[in-house]
């Protein structure tokens, strides 16, 4: 069982180190809250790993994954609120051209 | 049993990174989008290997419908999603790879040093997990539970308020003007007409 779960955390790690490089080297906005998806999911695996293997009878884990999911789809909202005011303020949603959030 | 457990974790997590790194290495949008979604659902297959039945189902479903609204977004943003121009949207490549491979590093070095002690083989069965859940949503966790639904109701008007462009035409910041002005025809022809 110790391997799943280091498998599963090792899959956790990957992930949020595949996400930290699409925030960081990405130009586009969008490209970039896919980076950040990334990273969220990594966090996912962790909290689902460490509820199922080390404290299955506390639910206040699974609690967690639910916030973790919410705040994935506020990222997602938010991030394309955003996306079409500068589109249609600036034509354009690269963020090398973004100085400031004012649209 | 284990062993056929940890086969699946093992694959769909391997399914799961190999599609989230093919989300940066293809130069199409919409194939980014589609590696994302592919992504978060091996998750979700993971997550039913794993024996947590809920979270895997919410998670697949959870995750194809904002896939899918990531894809259309990328159709309607992207200068070329289908990525037949090869264009390069990068930038400070060496400083994302570095920070990545620190980052991955030491949360694989945590993970493989740490003593984690001795992992439960059986969990409580689907049905129970369901009941169990709904229970610490209701009880304990009852203002996390609600203060969530507060923050995603604020977050959608904040999102709506954040789109709608309510300056009436003509009246726009220079640059939507700018815009507009694209798309007119020019006045000689105006005149004609």
């Amino acid at each position: 069982m110790t391997a799943v779960l280091i498998v599963a955390l090792v899959t956790g790690a990957l992930l949020f180190g595949i996400g930290l490089y699409g925030a960081l080297s990405q130009t586009n906005l969008v490209m970039i809250m896919m980076g950040v998806e990334l990273i969220l999911a990594g966090a996912l695996v962790n909290l689902v790993a460490f509820w199922r293997f080390l404290h299955p009878h506390v639910y206040a884990g699974q609690m967690f994954v639910l916030i973790i999911m919410t705040v994935m789809a506020l990222e997602m909202a938010v991030g394309f609120g955003i996306a079409v005011a500068r589109f249609r303020s600036r034509g354009s949603v690269e963020m090398e051209e973004a100085r400031d959030l004012n649209g | 049993m284990i062993l056929a457990q940890s086969l699946l974790v093992g694959f769909f997590g391997a399914a799961a990174v190999a599609f989230g790194v093919w989300v940066f290495r293809t130069s199409s949008m919409m194939r980014s989008a589609l590696a994302l979604l592919f992504s978060q659902t091996a998750l979700g297959a993971m997550f039913l290997a794993m024996q947590t039945e809920f979270l895997g189902v919410l998670q697949i479903m959870m995750m194809a419908t904002e896939m899918s609204i990531m894809a259309i977004f990328m159709v309607m943003f992207m200068m070329d999603p289908g990525g037949l121009g090869e264009m390069d949207m990068s930038h400070q490549k060496r400083l994302a790879i570095a920070a990545a491979l620190v980052a991955t590093t030491l949360s694989i070095a945590v993970v493989i040093l740490v003593d984690w002690g001795k992992p439960t083989a059986v969990p409580p069965g689907a049905a129970q997990q369901v009941r169990e859940l709904g229970t610490e949503l209701l009880g304990r966790s009852m203002m996390l539970f609600e203060t969530a639904g507060v923050t995603i109701l604020t977050a959608m008007i904040a999102a709506t308020a954040i789109a709608v462009d309510g300056r009436p035409y003509g009246k726009q910041k220079p640059a939507a003007a700018a815009m507009n002005q694209q798309h007119k025809p020019p006045l000689d022809e105006e005149a004609q007409s």
